[in-house]
């Protein structure tokens, strides 16, 4: 339960609004469309979070979101509905994806086609080389390490402020940005390896 | 400062992730220096790339199928929370009917003064006193023998009932259980 200390503690960011707070006592006296309500309205951010951190392993992404779920189900009597929820939802995310990646030393990346991604209404060549890209670019995201890879996840691509990726991380906000800029050169570099062997 | 130790700045510049003053540090470097201009470039470049993935769409079916596993679950996790309660509760059930039973096959006892000894304070020992003085005055013995017949009777055993708070892993659910100490 040491992510419930983020709920219960610290300043809260993102005060939920009253509907979600309403969804939240529902689900705890046992309301099972309530607590439907509540993974509908968080799978998104959830699942394409455990997604990337996973590195872009869609099995493995659809198990954490599971398990982040669960986890949320047990500890819904504990949680107080008026504190930062997505905070500790991407926090949960974070460290079952962290223990996941542990168990498993090396976790394969899937091809994007393979995890059933669909690009947006793009002639042909502009839908290849909009993958290309990705593939690129989440073997990049796979070779940072773990801190650097949910700062920049977290940071970059759920647009979560500095601030609030500190406090998911648990860590200082000079810390976050260290690990980002880290974050963005290693990617930046790898891209630009790949690049030149393809030209 | 050194080119390199700009890189870290430019990492963090390109997205506005700088405060105000060393932003304008990067700036000021940025116009003077082309290779910095250079890899500041190839940074955004690839933190656009990088954003395009937040472009992806995960089917519906993908989400579809995690949310039915988490609800098909859920009851497992329901009733795993709620059977220790149960067996407490049980528990507790079968430890009474036994002591109600025991008490109603079992023959009566009488309550036993030594058991009380501690709550009351202590009686003269009207029987000793009077065997003392037997041997001493013989002439006595008659009247001796009626001091002995005083004995005070065993003052009557009364306590509060005995109460145990049972406390669950819900703190909604508190078990109290009246231990009646008189054998009532």
């Amino acid at each position: 339960m040491q992510e419930l200390a983020l709920v219960m503690s610290g300043e809260c960011v993102d005060a939920q609004e009253p509907e979600f707070a309403r969804l939240v006592k529902q689900a705890k006296a046992g309301d099972p469309a309530a607590f439907e309500a509540i993974l509908a309205r968080h799978e998104r951010p959830v699942l394409l979070t455990a997604l990337r951190l996973l590195n872009g392993n869609i099995e493995d992404a659809k198990d954490a979101a599971q398990q982040v779920f669960l986890r949320l189900y047990r500890a819904l009597h504990q949680l107080d509905e008026n504190r930062c929820f997505a905070a500790w939802l991407y926090r949960i995310t974070v460290n079952v994806c962290r223990d996941m990646l542990r168990r498993r030393a090396k976790s394969p990346v899937v091809a994007l086609e393979q995890a059933e991604y669909r690009a947006a209404d793009e002639d042909t060549d502009k839908v290849l080389e909009r993958s290309e890209r990705m593939r690129i670019i989440q073997r990049a995201i796979a070779t940072l390490t773990e801190r650097e890879r949910a700062a920049v996840v977290l940071r970059d691509l759920e647009g979560i402020p500095t601030h609030e990726v500190a406090q998911i991380l648990r860590c200082s906000e000079v810390n976050v940005r260290s690990l980002i800029s880290n974050a963005r050169i290693k990617i930046r570099k790898f891209a630009g390896r790949q690049m030149k062997r393809r030209v | 400062m050194s080119c390199e130790k700009f890189e870290q700045l430019i990492a963090l510049y390109v997205e506005g992730d700088l405060p105000e003053t060393e932003a304008h540090v990067v700036a000021r470097h940025l116009d003077e220096c082309a290779s910095c201009r250079e890899f500041a470039a190839g940074i955004e470049e690839t933190q656009a790339a990088l954003k395009d993935l937040r472009l992806e769409h995960v089917g519906g079916a993908v989400f579809a199928e995690v949310r039915e596993q988490v609800l098909r679950e859920i009851p497992a996790i329901g009733s795993a929370r709620l059977w220790p309660k149960f067996a407490i509760a049980a528990a507790l059930a079968a430890a009474l009917m036994a002591g109600l039973l025991w008490r109603v096959l079992a023959p009566a006892q009488p309550v036993q003064l030594q058991a009380a000894a501690p709550l009351v304070p202590a009686a003269p020992p009207a029987v000793e006193v009077a065997a003392r003085r037997t041997p001493v005055h013989h002439r006595g013995g008659a009247r001796s023998a009626r001091v002995a017949h005083r004995v005070k009777p065993a003052p009557v055993f009364k306590s509060e009932p005995l109460v145990v708070k049972m406390l669950t892993d819900d703190p909604h659910v508190v078990i109290y259980w009246l231990v009646d100490q008189n054998g009532g």
